[in-house]
This record gives structure tokens, sequence and C-alpha cells, in this order.
């Protein structure tokens, strides 16, 4: 696990979360976990950041929530992607391919 | 972000807040166990687990402060949640909110209350669709004054051939009427207008039809009704349209109700019922002026069409209405006058000329000014305070700031609780406003039965109070929260001086608030011995319980030598009122507000005086009894009586000075020439004609029941003894007993109407005493507070002294002094400046200069006085300081 800790801009912490719950719902902690194991290390998101982004994108409406046991039998709560979360996943992933275009583009030249 | 969740979301954090939090509470701890779990999982024990768990987990407050803090809504919860916080830390120093809140309040009812007035007199528009497109006539001569009524072949010239207007109409108020209505009879305000008069002010009746161009006929009795009086004397029933009723006993049938919310063209003079300018002639006895082109007496208004400037429409109405004067002159002394005199045209958007306006306007402009600053001194006043009161949570302030809290925050939650502050104090404000500019213009308007402005609680009113009230909150609130919050959190926790500059700036408003304090003070004790001095005048009669009321025969219907007859029968029977020492009647009340009647006299007895020279008299047409009743002395001759009657040759009677104009003894002699010569009976002393401030005049008395007609409606005047309410009820008993159909108006106590004549002066007197007494009142709050402030700040320093044996006395005196520097710098530059103020209000003292001492005098001990008391409570303060205690606490 990489120890380098890079500055997430909150715009792509969104994109994450709604990636990471693009498979399935998931708790607040398995979203971290989540995170943690597609970008391979090299996002760990703390509670801290992690909790107002998920309370905001529930809140424009791109993730919902309802409690439910979790795999210790404790209630946990689970959030999973709306149709429109799962639109504006769609949205931001092409935003976010055509800005990497362009910076790649820029740094080559 | 979508809409629609965002709102959801914002109604369910405001509305479920709690629900909200303990779900958020639930989620985290549920984290937390879960964290636990994992680690233990991992192999770690309980308690190790948990204490990683909660250092992973971070501050939870930090946490669901971060989470709240991006909810939607968290503007607004943050929002109620400082009010809150604020609302309770007021409360726990109810002396300091009670002192703020009602000065403030005062100083915005206040101001709001003088808006209110100069709004409805200066600024309302007249509530009729595009009010700026309507224009009103005038018409001057080359010495620049403007007469606003104006002859009516004029009018009915430019009705038919202007171009410029949509409609023009024309007016004329025929005052008191007597409306009967079932029967019962009631004075009532009349008016006559011509046909277009509805439709161009683009009115809509509220109920049946309004007049037009069709009622504007000879014989058409019809009339409207205006909505106040439909609401009063009709009770706002559907019946009143078709209803028949009587105007001085000549039947009309009412077609219509104004709407609502609309008083006249006139601000300050609203009318009951309008008729058609017609219907004159069947009211009015004289010759109607319809083709008289030099006798001005209508109102004339009219309506610009789209796209017409002014200065068209004024241009074309001169040339008709000079043609109309130049076709009608007769002779080259019309000619002249046609020449001299043109028309003029105003913006009319408030309404045509108003008399109440003239009068108050430029005093309102400047009392607005004057509450203006002493507002500005108000929150000044609570900025001081606050900033005292800052000092005290100034730890609390600073610790917040170490801990992390935003400078932003800390300030937004300082300025709530001054926006608390201000909106309490601006909503009693209003409240005060509102009772305030009643009194007010009751007191300013005393001769009306009823306010005759509409002081409707306007938007751009309650806007005002708002702007005042929020722009007050900005002036102590802001201030002293970014001086509270500033980055320099060391120098605060030691609590050292407060800075030489700020400590300045305290001593310099202390002194300007009594230095204005000391101006409005002397300007009151001014006002109020001009006052005085007017009540103790020697008018020349006597003024104490004197009862005074009006009839008009004409309005009961009578006619000729029947009116005269009518108020002879009426004196005979007010004679037998119980309680009534003595009856008589006038025409011109010893002090009237209707009546002022003059005339020229050219010989008196073998002296003539020639045009340039004539003596120019005052009249009065007086019943027998009417010196005695009033106390005026007879210096020679004899009273009028029975012997004075119509078939009798004509006499009159003289005051002193008229006497002075004779050769020898004027009784005998004869005034005037021809068949119109009087002899003169009798010579009374000199009186104060109509109004108690103007000096003797030349006044001539003409004996009532010698004419054969009277068109003057008299007033009756009684002294009696015992009380006026009673004797009242019996006067009244008598009137209608002597006629059904007379109905008494304006009735009054001479003291009464003669304190009505000086409304200007009392209102005068009134505020400058109120706003005087209230800057004085802010003074001492502040010079108060600042003391206080600087008692405590020097505590150790006294507690010191104290154990180092100084008495109690000393301590005060050390208090005292401090203060007496601040309070004396006021004084000296109030004093300097009233010297200066008061040339502003010369012309309205009576009897005393403006730099009279006694007034100066007195407002200055007042002042002392007031702020040596305010000073004396700290100083007493200070001299109690326990040493121990004093020097413990650092």
């Amino acid at each position: 696990m990489s120890e380098h800790r890079t500055t997430l801009l909150q715009g792509t912490l969104d994109l994450l979360i709604l990636k990471a719950l693009a498979a399935g719902e998931l708790h607040g902690l398995g979203v971290s976990r989540r995170i943690e194991q597609i970008t391979r290390g090299t996002f760990v998101v703390q509670p801290g950041s992690l909790f107002p982004a998920l309370h905001r994108l529930e809140e424009a409406g791109w993730l919902t929530s309802r409690w439910q046991p979790s795999e210790n039998n404790r209630r946990a709560k689970y959030y999973e992607l709306t149709r429109a979360g799962r639109r504006q996943l769609g949205e931001e992933t092409a935003e976010w391919n055509r800005i990497s275009l362009a910076i790649a583009r820029a740094l080559e030249a | 972000m979508p809409l629609i969740p965002r709102m959801l979301s914002l109604w369910r954090n405001i509305v479920h807040r709690d629900r909200v939090d303990r779900d958020l509470d639930d989620e985290v701890q549920a984290l937390f166990e879960m964290l636990v779990q994992e680690k233990m999982r991992a192999g770690l024990t309980a308690a190790d687990a948990r204490r990683l768990a909660s250092i992973q987990l971070g501050q939870v407050d930090a946490l669901k402060g971060n989470v709240r803090d991006v909810r939607a809504g968290a503007l607004i919860s943050a929002f109620f949640r400082d009010v809150r916080f604020g609302v309770r830390l007021l409360a726990r120093s109810p002396v300091f909110t009670v002192f703020a809140i009602a000065s403030l309040a005062l100083g915005i009812g206040a101001t709001t209350a003088i808006f209110t007035l100069f709004d409805a007199v200066v600024l309302r528009k007249l509530p009729v669709p595009e009010p700026d497109r309507l224009v009103v006539a005038s018409f001057g001569g080359p010495r620049g004054r403007f007469n606003h009524s104006l002859p009516y072949p004029h009018f009915e010239r430019i009705e038919e051939r202007n171009t410029t207007l949509d409609g023009l109409f024309a007016t004329y108020p025929f005052g008191r009427v007597t409306l009967t209505v079932d029967g019962k009879p009631e004075i009532a305000e009349g008016i006559y207008v011509t046909g277009d008069y509805y439709r161009t002010l683009r009115l809509t009746p509220a109920l049946g039809r309004l007049l037009g161009p069709d009622d504007d006929r000879p014989g058409r009795a019809v009339a409207v009704l205006s909505h106040a009086y439909w609401q009063r004397r009709f009770a706002g029933r559907p019946a009143a349209g078709g209803a028949a009723v009587s105007l001085n006993g000549v039947p009309f049938t009412v077609v219509g109700v104004e709407p609502e919310g609309f008083a006249g063209t006139e601000v300050g003079r609203s009318y009951d019922i309008s008729v058609p300018m017609r219907a004159l002639e069947l009211l009015s006895e004289g010759k109607p002026l319809w083709n008289e082109a030099f006798a001005t007496w209508i109102y004339m208004m009219g309506r610009m069409k789209p796209g017409i400037s002014i200065s068209e429409a004024e241009a074309e109405m001169r040339t008709i209405f000079a043609q109309v004067s130049l076709d009608a002159a007769r002779g080259p002394g019309q000619e002249r006058l046609a020449r001299a005199h043109q028309l003029r045209l105003e913006s009319a958007a408030t309404g045509s000329h108003s008399d109440l306006r003239v009068a108050y306007e430029r005093w309102l402009r400047m009392l607005l000014m004057v509450l203006g600053a002493v507002l500005l001194l108000a929150s000044l006043n609570v900025a001081t305070l606050m900033l005292s009161r800052g000092d005290t949570r100034q730890r609390e302030i600073t610790t917040r700031l170490a801990l992390g809290a935003g400078r932003w925050q800390i300030v937004r939650q300082l300025l709530t609780e001054a926006l608390v502050l201000a909106g309490i104090a601006g909503a009693l404000g209003l409240a005060l406003a509102s009772w305030g500019s009643h009194t007010l213009l009751r007191i300013a308007v005393p001769a009306s039965d009823r306010l005759p402005i509409d002081l409707v609680l306007h938007y751009r009113i309650v806007a005002f109070t708002a702007a005042v009230a929020l722009l007050t909150c900005v002036l102590f609130g802001l201030i002293p929260a970014i001086r509270a919050t500033s980055p320099r959190p060391f120098l605060a926790t030691r609590q050292i001086g407060g800075g030489r500059r700020r400590r300045l700036v305290d001593r310099v408003l202390v002194a300007s608030q009594v230095a204005l304090s000391l101006v409005l003070l002397v300007a009151a004790g001014l006002f109020l011995r001009t006052l005085d001095n007017i009540w103790a005048l020697d008018t020349g009669y006597e003024r104490d319980n004197v009862l005074m009321f009006s009839v008009d025969a004409r309005l009961a219907g009578k006619r000729g030598a029947e009116v005269p007859n009518t108020y002879r029968q009426l004196l005979e029977t007010l004679r037998g009122v119980p309680g009534a020492r003595s009856v008589t009647a006038s025409v011109v009340r010893p002090v009237s507000d209707s009546y002022y009647l003059i005339d020229s006299v050219r010989q008196a007895g073998e002296r003539s005086f020639p045009d340039d020279q004539r003596i120019r008299v005052a009249f009065n047409i007086v019943a027998p009894g009417y010196f005695s009743t009033l106390g005026i002395p007879l210096l020679a001759g004899r009273d009028f009586d029975h012997r004075d009657s119509p078939n009798a040759p004509k006499v009159v009677i003289v005051s002193e000075r008229m006497a002075q104009h004779f050769d020898g003894h004027p009784v005998g002699q004869r005034i005037g020439s021809g068949p119109d010569a009087r002899e003169v009976i009798g010579v009374v002393k000199d009186i104060r004609y109509a109004n108690v401030k103007d000096a003797p005049r030349e006044v001539l008395y003409f004996p009532m029941f010698q004419a054969r007609s009277l068109s003057f409606w008299p007033t009756f005047e009684i002294r009696y003894t015992g009380a006026a309410s009673d004797v009242l009820r019996s006067i009244r008993e008598a009137v209608s007993r002597t006629d059904s159909g007379l109905t008494m108006f304006r009735v009054r106590t001479l003291e009464a109407q003669t304190q009505d004549s000086l409304s200007r002066e009392r209102l005068l007197a009134m505020l400058t005493s109120y706003v005087g007494g209230f800057a004085l009142l802010l003074a001492c709050i502040g010079l108060y507070g600042l003391m206080t402030c600087r008692v405590t700040q020097r505590t150790a320093e006294i507690g010191l002294r104290m154990a180092m044996g100084a008495r109690p006395a000393t301590v005060r005196w050390l208090v005292i002094r401090d203060a007496t520097a601040m309070v004396l710098a006021g004084a000296v530059a109030g004093l300097l400046a009233s010297f200066g103020a008061v040339r502003l209000v010369e012309t309205q003292l009576f009897g005393i200069a403006p730099h009279d001492a006694v007034a100066l005098g007195s407002a200055t001990l007042v002042l002392l006085g007031a702020a040596f008391a305010a000073a004396f409570l700290p100083a007493r303060r200070a001299s109690r300081i326990d040493p121990m205690v004093a020097l413990r606490c650092e």
C-alpha cells in the first residue's frame, strides 16, 4: 500500500464514490474500502472527508440510503446509486476522460 | 444540482431536523462499531481496537459538524441557532437589553412617525392609474404670486379647444352641507365636479356608477359618496346605491360610491359627497359665475395625453387662457390685467395644491433631519454599549478563535445578535410610529373632526423602518464584531487599558451627544417660553368658560329674513339654558379659523382719507351682548339693542384705535359717506382680532339683527358656569327645540380654540421637548455605560487606592472628575452650537430673544443635573469596591 498521500479534489472524490457504488450498495466504510481497492491503494479516504461527500451526494439525489443489517448483524446505513446517479456517473466519467486527454496532449506538446 | 431533490432535502433538514440528526449519530456510531470489529478481527484487543478506531474516526463532533455544514439549509439552521443563542445571551443581561431596545425603538419609532407624516403629506401619489400624467393649473401675475382658483369660462374654452389633454375637469368644494338621510340631518363636506372628473382620474366605482358628462347638466340632482363616508354613514350597505338623500333640503339621488383609498385630489381636504358642477344652480342662492371671466373660483386639473410633456400642454393652455381673458376684457384696465396674468401648469402626481402641505413640508423635512441625527446617535450609543459588553466577552471570543472557529462564523453570530436587537427594536418602533404619527397629526391639524389624511402603514414606510433598523444594526453590530475578532488575541487577553484611541472615540461620542442634547433642550425651552408668552398675552377679552358653536340656518332650508329670525329665536332659547351666564352671537369668533373680514374706511366723521391713505379695518357682525359676554369693556356710548332694527338708522361700534382716527369724540359722528354711512354709537377696548398673536388693529362692529339677511354663518358664544359637558347637553336640546333641522358644528370652548390656533407652536414645543429629552437620555446612558466600563477597567487601581486609605468620597470624586471633562466639553460645544441653531427658528419665537437667558440657563441646568446623576451611579459603585476582592481578581 502506498504511503504517498495524494490530495484528492472534491469533484474526483464524487466520481470515485459513484464508481464505487456502481457495482452495488455499500455502507460508508465499505465505500472507503472499495475506493482503496479500485485505486489500488492510491486513495485511502478518511471518514472525515467521506461522510460529508456521501451526504452531499445523497441530498443531490444521486444516492439513496437505507438502514440494513450488516455483515456482523449490526445495523448500518447502506448507500446505493439512483438512476440519476448512474447518469451522473456516466457524464462525469466522460468529462474526466475529456479533461485527462486534453492535459495529456498539452504535456506531450 | 437538481432542484427538486435539493428542495426535498431542505424541507427534511429543517422540519425533521431532530430525526436527521439522530440518523447521523446512529450512522457515525455504526461506523465506529464496524471499525472496532474490523480491528478486533485483525487481532487487536478490545481496548486497543477502540482507541485506534476513535483516532481513525477523528473528532466526532468535527465530523458531524462537517456533515451538517454541507447539508442543504445549513446556513439557515446556523442562522436560527445564532438567533436562539443571541436571544439567550441578551436575556442574561436584561438591563443592557432593555436600554438598548428602548433607545433604538424610540429613535426608530420617532423617525418613522415623522416619515409617515412626510410620506402622507408630501410624497404619496394619488391612488389613481398613472398619476404622473396629471397636471394642475394655476395662474399668476408678474410679482410671482399664484392663484390656484380660476374663472369658469376659461375652463370651458380649454376643454373645448385643447389637443394635448386626455381629460380635463374642474372642481369647487362647497364645504359644509346638511346631508339628510332617512330624516336624520348631519353635516357633511361636499364638492362640485364637472363631467369628466371621474373619467380623467380613471376611477371605477365601488358601488353603482360614478358621475359622467351626462350628469353635468342643469337640473340633474345626482350625487356620489366617498368611500369613507359610505362606510361611516351608511355602514357600507349596498342599499346606498339609489338612496334618496337631501342636501340642504334639496332632494338628490345617490348613484354610486367612489373606490376605496381615494380621498379627493387635495391632500388634507377630503369630501363626503360629490355632485355635478351644474347642480350649483340647485343648491346655491347667488348668481352662478359660468360666464364671469374675472371671477376665480374653480380648481382645474387634467390628464396629459401619452407622449405630451408638461411644457407642451402648458403652452397650448396658456394661449387659450390668454385669448379668453382678452376677449372678455372690457376697457384698458381689464386688458392690462389679462395680459399680466399667465396660466401655469404643474405636475399633480401628488395631488393639487394643498394648504396642509405648504404649511408643514418645510418643518417635516427639518424634523426628519434632526431625528435622523438623533437616531444615528442612538445607534452609536448602542454600539458603545456593545463595545463595552464586548470587552467582557473578549475572552470567550478569543478562546473560540484559538480553538479554530472561523472568524466569519463568529462575526456572523455577533451580527445575528445585533440583528435580534434591531429586529425587536424595529417592530416596537413601528408600533410606536403608528401611534405617534396619529397623535402628531391630531395636534398638527386639530380643527378637523376626523383625520384629513389616511395614515396607512404603506409598504414604503415599512421598508423605511426596516432599512433604518438594518442600518443601525450594521452600525452597532458590525464594528464591534470586527473589532472583537481582529487577529490580536494576545493583547485582548491581557485586558490592557483598551487602547488610547478607542478611549478618545468613546469620549468624543459622549461629548457630542451632550452637545446635541443641549441644543435641543435650549430649543425646547425657547418654544415652551414662546407658548407661555402667547398664552399670557392680554387679548382684550376674557378667555375662560366660554363655549362656542356654529349653526347655519340656510343648511336647514331657511331663506331670506327667516335666517336672522332663526338666530334671534335661538339666542332667546339659549338664554334659558341652565348654567348659561350670558349668551351672544358673532360671525367672527374671538379666535377664528374660518372668517377674517376686512374692509376699508375712507371717511371718519369730518375727516376724509384718500385712496392711498384709507384705513384698513377688520370687522365683525355681532348680536347684542357680545361685549359683555366676552368681557370687552365698553368705553363710551352703548351696546346694540332692540332699537337697532332693520328699519332704524344704521349704526356701528368702533374699537379704541379706530376712535383715534376721529376728530374729538367719535360717538355721534358718522363713518363712511352717502347712504351707507353709519352712526357710531359706542367705543370698545381694543382686542386682538381673530388671532391671539396679532397686534390690536382697528375693528368695526356691525349689528347682526339690523341686516335683512345674513350670508355668513354665525357662532354663538355662551359664558357658562359649571361643567362644560352638562351645559353642552342643555345647549343641544335648546338648538333642536328651536328648529329640528339645525345642526351644530365647530363646537369648542374658547380656550380649546385658542390652543388649536397655536398648534404649530405647540407641536414645535412638544417635539423639541421630547426629542431633546430623548437625546439627553441617550447621552446619560452613554455616559453611564462609559463610566461603568472605566470603573471596571480600573478596579485594580481603585482597590489599591482604597487599600492605601483613600476614602469613598475621594474615589467617587475620581470617577466624577473623569466624567466632568467630557460633559463640560459637550456643554460648551452645545451652547455655542445653539447660538447658531436658534437663528433658524427665530421666526417662530414670540416675545423672547433667541439667546434668552432663562431658556439657556434652565436647559444647561437640566443637562448638568442629568449628567451628574448618570455619572454618580458608577461613582458610587466604585466607592463600594471591596479592596480585597478587587486586588484578588486579576
